[in-house]
């Protein structure tokens, strides 16, 4: 009951929502009992659902997954879609590309799935790509951001559901600018696919919004000492520093850039403060949070109110746990999926399937923006917000943050 | 300009080459004393922060009691793997046959292992950190900036190396340490316990790894992949020289500096690379290290 109450109250401002209390109203017999794709009969519609659930990323896609189901769940008990059950087959992918792939195969060929809906690590993610496209199976990434599976966009493959790497450079460099009235910028970020996707999207931001990117310092994940890069950072006389790497390497930036003296705004994306407590304690000097801000792609902050009915239903679903921060970014994809299998009509196809997702347009009520797919547009969110960190209180910024890079020079 | 980039890069890098050569050490006496290559050194370095992390925030307990203890720890646990595993190992071995590759895969096998273990708890889900030996707050040296916490990193490790070098020097266990491992045979005619010495020598490999662990833990983070630092105290070994313990000081305290400089003025993305370029120029043009040589006694 507290759920549906939770999710009722959501509805409101989720269209998402809004389908799926309405899916009672769809005709319960209007399958035909004729279907030419697996997975599919007049009861239920069978999705394989995967997420890392042990080893070492596991922290990424544990909860995420769960709350994925969950929301399955719930659609079940409303009647389903068009009066068909969903049925989820879990796996654990491990964030492997093999494994992933693997995990795929035996759902397709095995369980007979009618579509994949998985992965929360981007290389792992990426690898489905061809095995998906080859076998003309749709398939909807958990959490992954998969920039190098959604650009270029391909016809079975979605993914970015809470924003992909251009998203996280994007909307950090508008709210630099816009917010912090920024217009030097200096940008640390990795030295992989990561680092270039957000940074291409950062400087193409700065440039339409007439800010300068005075230093752009790449570093690899693995480096211990930060004094280099953040030397130059302070030599070139920035008004803003912005950092996109992984929460380790963040951490040593911020330590050294107060223990240099730099005394500049500090922004970091959303993959730099996961968890922002615990953030806070390996920075380990709360003077070095003086002007901070952090990023995240949902409408709140992580346990903020709006955040709150998303919770509740995790812990209806799943008393015993606590979820953590990833948990939230479970949710979208699934309420996509849902999105999608409605607007398909009552004897949907795999192909029809994908039409309609490449219709998708709705608020999730979790994210800071919509949910926009389309026929050249396979990654789904492209908006931030920003919070202020002081290492132990956060204040949400005013307004919300969009990218505007889509590959263009 | 130019000058304070310097010299900023340089103290810098004194510190974390500091560290860098306390961990080369850790390698150095043990390929010294057996003429195994330990690549579970970097593992000894994980296990001392996670071990220090769990008496400094669960318990609550000072730093003073905290890193002897640690040590203590994981230098039971480095004896115990040449008494339980290489002990076997080497018991196993066939005359003719290379014993080396055998206890090579026993280290990897060990590293492995203890990364593992680690993964087994909740804390290595995310990549945490020690509480501050002391304030991060910068201190300024001239132009150059440092914070307390890097000084103390710095004078410890450095402190560190002066007691390993004095033990090795002035006591009676330490110059028979340096027997076992400059001629095994022949400190075995003159009475010196040779199978102990080594448990020994893998205890105080460990726990100096340990250490370093500690201290290298504000700097790189904890989690179970920090081991990896490994690799940056193999570029330390090569540089000075793998068979010279005051080469391998400067080999890392070397290292540590260039690569600062090379981000400083070639690109923060060259400082992945830095170390292995330099092991390739070393190995290409002094393969025995800065100061490596050819040892003095050879072994009967």
């Amino acid at each position: 009951m507290t759920i549906v109450r939770h999710t009722t109250k959501a509805a409101i401002i989720a269209t998402a929502v809004a389908l799926a209390s309405n899916a009672q109203a769809f005709d319960p017999s209007a399958g035909t009992g004729k279907y030419t794709d697996p997975g599919i009969t007049d009861k239920e519609i069978v999705i394989g659902l995967h997420a890392p659930l042990s080893g070492r990323l596991k922290g990424f896609g544990f909860d995420a997954l769960y709350a994925a189901k969950a929301w399955y769940d719930m659609i079940n008990k409303r009647g389903g879609v068009w009066g068909r059950k969903i049925r989820v087959i879990v796996a654990d992918d491990k964030c492997s590309p093999t494994e992933l792939v693997a995990v795929q195969k035996k759902f397709v060929t095995v369980d007979k799935v009618f579509l994949l809906h998985g992965g929360s690590c981007t290389h792992s993610a990426v690898a489905a790509q061809e095995y998906v496209t080859r076998n003309k199976v749709p398939y909807v990434m958990l959490n992954a951001s998969g920039d190098s599976a959604v650009f270029p966009p391909t016809r079975y493959v979605f993914g970015a559901f809470g924003g992909s790497q251009r998203t996280v450079g994007g909307t950090i460099v508008d709210f630099a600018v816009r917010a912090l009235k920024a217009k030097r910028i200096a940008y640390i970020a990795h030295d992989d696919n990561y680092g270039a996707s957000n940074s291409a999207a950062g400087a193409f931001m700065a440039k339409k919004l007439g800010a300068e990117m005075v230093a752009v310092e790449k570093v690899s994940r693995k480096i211990v000492d930060v004094t280099a890069p953040v030397l130059k950072v302070r030599a070139a006389r920035a008004d803003v520093l912005i950092i996109t790497t992984y929460t380790g390497p963040a951490a040593l930036i911020v330590k050294k850039a107060h223990a240099l003296g730099l005394k500049i705004p500090i922004v970091a994306a959303v993959q730099a403060v996961p968890i922002p407590a615990l953030f806070a304690k390996n920075v380990g000097n709360p003077a070095a949070f003086t002007n901070f801000y952090y990023g995240s792609p949902l409408n709140d902050l992580t346990r903020g109110p709006k955040q709150q009915w998303i919770i509740n239903m995790y812990k209806a679903a799943y008393p015993d746990r606590k979820p953590n921060p990833f948990m939230a970014y479970g949710v979208p994809s699934a309420q996509a999926v849902v999105y999608a299998l409605m607007m398909a009509g009552p004897n949907p196809t795999r192909e029809s399937f994908i039409d309609a997702m490449s219709k998708v347009n709705f608020n999730t009520g979790i994210l800071a923006g919509p949910i926009e797919l389309g026929e050249k547009k396979r990654d789904g969110h492209n908006a931030s917000i920003f919070v202020k960190f002081d290492g132990k209180n956060h204040a949400r910024m005013k307004g919300v943050y969009f990218n505007q890079y889509r590959g263009q020079n | 300009m130019t000058g304070t980039l310097i010299l900023q890069g340089v103290a810098s890098g004194l510190v974390t080459g500091s560290v860098y050569a306390l961990i080369a050490l850790s390698l150095v006496i043990v390929f010294k004393s057996t003429e195994v290559i330990n690549f579970a050194g970097g593992e000894f370095v994980m296990l001392g922060a996670y071990v220090a992390m769990f008496f400094l925030v669960l318990l609550g307990l000072p730093y003073i009691i905290v890193v002897p203890v640690v040590a203590l720890i994981v230098f039971c646990i480095g004896a115990a793997f040449d008494r339980v595993i290489l002990d076997r190992v080497l018991g196993r071995h066939r005359p003719g046959q290379s014993i080396m590759v055998a206890m090579v895969i026993a280290t990897v096998g060990l590293s492995f292992a203890f990364k593992g273990t680690v993964r087994l708890f909740r804390v290595s889900d995310n990549v945490r950190t020690l509480p501050p030996i002391f304030s991060t707050d910068p201190v300024f040296l001239g132009q150059v900036v440092l914070s307390r916490q890097d000084i103390a990193i710095f004078v410890i490790a450095v402190a560190v190396m002066v007691l390993l070098f004095s033990f090795f020097q002035f006591t009676k266990l330490g110059r028979a340490l340096r027997a076992t491992s400059e001629n095994p045979r022949a400190a075995t005619l003159v009475g010196i316990p040779v199978r102990r010495m080594r448990t020994l020598i893998w205890g105080i490999a460990a726990a100096l790894s340990a250490v370093a662990g500690v201290l290298v833990a504000p700097k790189l983070l904890v989690s179970p992949d920090m081991g990896g630092v490994i690799i940056l105290a193999f570029a330390a070994a090569i540089i000075g020289g793998f068979t010279n313990v005051l080469g391998v000081i400067v080999g890392g305290v070397v290292l540590g500096v260039i690569e600062n400089l090379v981000g400083l003025f070639v690109s923060s993305k060259a400082i992945a690379i830095a170390p292995f370029i330099v092991i390739i120029l070393i190995l290409m043009v002094r393969p025995q290290g800065l100061f490596g040589g050819a040892a003095p006694i050879k072994k009967v």
